[in-house]
């Protein structure tokens, strides 16, 4: 196989058993790899009713059969499981670099099957694979347990892990590799902690193919061509990072702050990517074969924050800043290198702080209950210190670690948590931008902006422009948008590699690393078809129409101030546009019509 | 009216907001005037093919032009204009 | 005037697109283990450094190198690797004081940057001009520049 390596690596933490096997081509053909392949893989291996926390759960990590060529921006990988925030399948995309060298290694999948009795580590050297104890390692954080690994196995390990955050089961656990980057969402670090897996640390020293080179150059060339001439891909996101949006939103009154009771801030220029790059900001970053460079390699000298490591992005900015009512950059840095080094998904920690902080400003959480700590919106000390105890597991940062859902609800508010399928909505208003609002209510692995970002053509106008307040077309938007994302994300591209190129550069550059021949509407099949299955994985583990949803306060409490004041959201009017677009009956489940056409069983 | 400038406007104008006090009928006499008094550095971000770049984001009180009329859309001494170069993210 | 790679460290992203230029220009294949020039990343400070064969002009390599297979072309001054007559004996990779030798274990070849016949791909691959080809008179107009800036600053009134 070229693109490709053509096997899969197997390791069952409960026996210790390691095995291989060969990745069909057949499923390689529809489901490309990295989401799509992992999604296939617990769709056929795991009951999805099963608790997310037991052994039964599986871990699956994949890059794309792009990942570790020089197709432009395109070294990433995802980790597949059921979600522990969300009860959901959770496909979570990471950078950095350690999914090229799983490629490298010899595999296209790597699955964790089990639970180890003891904490342990997987160290992967090519064909080599070794299960090593961890416990001397259990406790430690990211950067610690890098460092620790790589003196007994290899100084150029790349190393995926957890910190204290996934050993001690925070919901919204994350997966960190590189240090800094994060197989974020939805808990997966959780689900590697309940397994007692510490850490996989891989060498590998092999070839990813290519079926034709000359093709290839041909088509890597045009593609890097076309992102370098893009303001976004070639210039701004270099200069500036995701943090740019902060203003951008803001202007537009979509910013959300005080866990979305308003959406405007007036100090957000101070925390935006403007005010980064001129205070923080040391030189921009790039993950495996990228162009874009849009990483933020950041210092804190402030003694009082001070830290280095890289961030923070837009979303982490927005939540603890914004959210929170926070307008201290140094501050929310600090917040961010905290969830790098304890491995926490920085979404769910800022707006879980942000609820917290509605929570104490109701009165249904008192001093007392968090320790002493004044946890009011724009205290910035107060913010950081509970993401510092949610990290380490201590005081007030257990009672965070279930997520906002689970901790309004136990508080008798559930609607005060602001998420869709227990998952934190990130940094757009969905009042302030319609489509975004469907996208969240939609996607399915819980609220997520990546998964259907229209942020792009509805805010930015990128490809176009299409108004942000109007509900026509925007079903018909997310779909797309949802559809060429699953499929791109499968590759193993990064999804800003769009601001350049689109679904043909990508058909065409798959096409000729593999050998096998897409074209664009074969590729975005392959979106819908992944979307689809990971609809079925969910009805399977009881997710409804109900859960297709946005909170109560988006839906009912109009913005109060700023440029989108008075707006709220109309996803019901959109919802059933979009049922029926899919290919889906009115209760939201897939019709035995729109599964045939995608080849997937009933 | 009041301007508000982002991103590489902020580095090529030398500020990030200011109170420009010549009328302007439209949002093209206002853009066509900053380009007159900041140069080819403010051009290249903001004009393409004569026209406003499809990728720039001007909004006049909190609207996007793209959804006005672009160029000629009419502007108030009143008016707060905000204008990002293209950028992005996510 | 002839060229040379410059290596402009403060540009390098740690991105690595010279790695797989290089091996599939190379070796057809992407492997980053059996390229010519390596990127060094310090993770926790974010800065990476892109290495690969100098052409010294008083090689250690070619003076270790009994069936000469190494040697110096008087016209380019670059040092060019004869892989018929190289015997892998390795002495080049110990010689080397920056490491950029380097042994192959897969093909049993010494890999070396050979600036690709005058076109290297690493160059034209990465995206920030990290790694430069230019000619050698010019190469530190720009870093000289840059900071000669700063004497423009500090004598301007």
């Amino acid at each position: 196989m070229h693109g490709w390596i053509g096997k899969v690596l197997r390791v069952n933490l409960s026996t210790g058993k390691v095995s291989t096997e060969a990745l069909d081509p057949a499923v390689a053909r529809d489901y490309l790899g990295a989401r799509g392949l992992g999604v296939k893989i617990m769709i056929d291996e795991v009951d999805p009713k099963v608790d997310p926390l037991s052994p039964d759960n599986k871990l699956v990590f994949v890059p794309g059969p792009l990942t570790g060529s020089y197709a432009p921006s395109a070294g990433r990988y995802t980790v597949v499981t059921k979600g522990a925030l969300t009860g959901a399948i959770a496909s979570a995309n990471s950078g950095g670099v350690w999914g090229p060298e799983l490629k490298f290694a010899g595999y296209d999948a790597l699955i964790c099957e089990g639970a180890a009795p003891k904490p342990v580590y997987l160290w992967i050297r090519n064909q080599t694979v070794e299960l090593r104890d961890a416990s001397h390692l259990w406790g430690k954080d990211v950067p610690e347990t890098t460092d620790a690994i790589r003196a007994e196995t290899d100084d150029d390990a790349k190393i995926a892990c957890i910190g204290p955050a996934g050993e001690n089961r925070v919901l919204f656990a994350a997966i960190m590799n590189d240090l800094h980057r994060a197989a974020g969402r939805s808990g997966t670090g959780a689900v590697m902690g309940s397994k007692n897996l510490k850490a996989v640390a891989v060498v590998g020293t092999g070839a990813v193919t290519c079926a034709d080179p000359k093709t290839f150059e041909r088509a890597v060339m045009k593609a890097r061509d076309m992102i370098q001439k893009h303001p976004v891909g070639g210039t701004g996101l270099r200069l500036y990072g995701t943090n740019v949006l902060t203003n951008i939103l803001n202007q537009v009154g979509g910013y959300p702050t005080k866990n979305f009771q308003d959406g405007h801030f007036p100090n957000a220029d101070k925390i935006g990517g403007e005010t980064l790059a001129a205070t923080l900001l040391q030189r921009p970053k790039g993950c495996f074969a990228c162009i874009i460079s849009c990483g933020r390699v950041t210092k804190i000298t402030n003694p009082k924050y001070a830290g280095e490591g890289e961030g923070p992005e837009y979303e982490t900015a927005w939540g603890f800043g914004g959210d929170c009512y926070v307008d201290d950059l140094e501050a929310v840095t600090k917040a961010n290198f905290f969830c790098n080094e304890f491995g926490m998904d920085t979404i769910s920690m800022a707006a879980t702080v942000a609820c917290a902080m509605e929570l104490y400003e109701k009165g249904l959480i008192t001093r007392e209950d968090t320790g002493g700590i004044a946890l009011e919106f724009g205290n910035a000390e107060a913010m950081v210190e509970v993401t510092r105890l949610t990290g380490i597991g201590e005081g007030f940062g257990k009672k965070l670690a279930v997520g906002s859902y689970r901790l309004a609800d136990s508080l008798g508010h559930p609607e005060l948590s602001m998420t869709v399928k227990k998952q934190e909505i990130p940094a757009y208003d969905a009042r302030a931008v319609q489509g975004i609002g469907l996208n969240y209510a939609t996607a399915n692995g819980g609220a997520a902006h990546v998964r259907g970002y229209t942020i792009s053509p509805e805010v930015l106008g990128v490809p176009f422009k299409v108004d942000k307040d109007t509900i026509d077309g925007k079903p018909a938007l997310v779909i797309l948008f949802q559809n060429l994302t699953a499929a791109l994300d499968s590759t193993g591209s990064c999804l800003f590699a769009t601001f350049g190129i689109g679904a043909d550069e990508l058909a065409e550059m798959l096409s000729a690393v593999t050998g096998v021949a897409y074209t664009t509407a074969d590729f975005m099949k392959c979106g819908d078809r992944i979307w689809n299955l990971e609809r079925q994985f969910n009805l399977a583990a009881g997710l409804t129409t109900q859960d297709d949803t946005l909170p109560s306060r988006l839906l009912h409490e109009p913005i109060k101030t700023g440029n989108s004041q008075g707006m709220l959201s109309r996803l019901p009017e959109m919802l059933p546009v979009y049922y029926e677009l899919r290919g889906w009956d009115a209760d939201g489940i897939p019709t035995a019509a729109k599964l045939g056409e995608l080849g997937l069983a009933a | 009216m009041k301007v508000l400038y982002f991103a590489v406007l902020r580095d090529v104008t030398g500020k990030r907001e200011e109170d420009w006090q010549q009328p302007e009928a439209t949002v093209g006499d206002l853009l066509r005037a900053l380009v007159a008094r900041y140069g080819h550095g403010f051009e290249r971000w903001v004009v393409k093919d004569g026209d406003l770049w499809d990728l720039v984001i001007v909004l006049v009180n909190g609207h996007d032009v793209r959804h006005l009329q672009r160029f000629n859309t009419p502007l108030a001494p009143a008016d707060t204009v905000v204008i990002f170069p293209p950028v992005g993210g996510g | 005037m002839a060229k040379m790679l410059m290596i402009n460290a403060d540009k390098c992203t740690g991105c690595r697109n010279c790695e797989l230029a290089c091996s599939m220009a190379h070796e057809g294949v992407f492997r980053p283990d059996a390229t010519r020039v390596h990127v060094y990343t310090w993770e926790r400070e974010g800065f990476s450094v892109p290495m690969m064969c100098q052409h010294c002009r008083d090689a250690p390599c070619i003076t270790v190198c009994t069936p000469h297979a190494l040697t110096r072309d008087p016209t380019s001054g670059w040092v060019d690797l004869d892989d018929a007559k190289c015997i892998g004996c390795k002495m080049c990779v110990q010689a080397c004081p920056f490491g950029n030798a380097i042994w192959d274990a897969v093909t049993h070849t010494v890999l070396k940057c050979d600036y690709c016949g005058g076109d290297p791909s690493c160059a034209k691959f990465c995206p920030t001009h990290a790694i430069e080809w230019v000619d050698d008179l010019v190469a530190t107009r720009t870093r000289k520049r840059a900071f000669s800036e700063k004497f423009k600053h500090a004598f301007s009134e």
